[in-house]
């Protein structure tokens, strides 16, 4: 590698043992992760992998993890893959958006639009 | 190791959705304003880590060494209640990151795509782009202060748009605007033309 300084690329990298990409499939911007159940904790994650938990509590989407992060949306995938691994995180991949708008949804979204 | 459904409730009767819609169009032309007037957080920002072939390429997996830049991902969040959440993209205006769109593209409901009236042109490749991959879009006319007012007829000729494709003269700035265009954008999504 040449060119630019690559130390915050060497510490990305350092997060996810070099890999800038997961090994499984790519998972959407949009897919939820989930913290898998109340499985205790294990001892030595990293503090982004700790960090992930417990955001994740909560239902969340990719995006909003790696934003929480601060860190790029590819990095941040492969964490999750990391943690998914693990069984410490469940990511449901989005169903295609004709599928899960229903009309209720529908209505949903459209009347907390209009009560902004 | 318990895998019942624990007491703080993590598990959510119905499943989290998350709704992508895209906002589009030419440089400076209000898609980052767009989406700090109606999102509830300012807006959060990552990066993609691109590799020299850029996103969704199938390459070797182990260390990788072709990384040379990164690209700005800024969106904006609007939650409709407990697990379901619309969240707004803006688009990367610089044309070398149209592979950028590909991933942002799948699985959105659809596209506000802003036009400038002073530069209409500037939004001929976002039209394009939906156009040609059938993703639902609506434009918005984002009308500046001092820009001379069109009808929506006269913008709809100057782009070859079809007649069932939404027009909507809009102020970025305004929230009550900026609803209006999200309303007709999801209900044309949904509803279809």
């Amino acid at each position: 590698m040449s060119g630019d300084d690559p130390g915050p690329l060497i510490r990305l990298f350092g997060l996810t043992g070099g890999r800038a990409r997961p090994r499984g499939e790519a998972f959407d911007l949009m897919a939820i992760v989930t913290t898998a159940g109340d499985a205790a904790e294990p001892q030595g994650l990293m503090p982004e992998h700790r960090s992930v938990l417990a955001l994740c509590r909560r239902p969340t989407p990719v995006a909003d993890v790696a934003a929480h992060l601060r860190l790029p949306v590819n990095i941040t995938r492969v964490i999750l893959d990391d943690l998914r691994r693990d069984g410490l995180v469940t990511i449901d991949r989005p169903r295609p958006v004709a599928q899960t708008i229903d009309e209720r949804i529908y209505r949903e979204v459209l009347h907390g639009l209009r009560s902004l | 190791m318990g895998y019942a459904v624990s007491e703080t409730g993590t598990a959510p009767a119905v499943p989290a959705l998350a709704i992508k819609i895209l906002i589009a169009g030419g440089f400076g032309v209000g898609k980052t304003t767009m989406v700090s007037t109606i999102s509830e957080i300012r807006p959060l920002h990552t990066e993609e880590l691109l590799s020299d072939r850029g996103v969704g390429v199938d390459d070797t997996s182990g260390v990788e060494s072709k990384v040379t830049t990164t690209v700005a991902l800024d969106f904006g969040r609007i939650t409709i209640r407990d697990g379901l959440w619309l969240y707004l993209f803006g688009t990367p205006g610089q044309d070398r990151f149209w592979f950028m769109w590909d991933e942002l593209a799948l699985g959105a409901l659809g596209a506000v795509v802003l036009a400038d009236t002073r530069r209409l042109q500037d939004c001929f490749p976002a039209v394009d782009y939906f156009e040609q991959r059938q993703i639902p879009f609506v434009v918005g006319v984002n009308c500046f202060d001092g820009a001379r007012r069109y009808e929506p007829s006269k913008v709809r000729r100057a782009l070859g748009l079809p007649g069932h494709i939404p027009i909507v003269m809009c102020d970025v700035r305004q929230r009550e605007s900026v609803k209006e265009v999200l309303t007709t954008l999801v209900t044309y999504a949904v509803k279809g033309p």
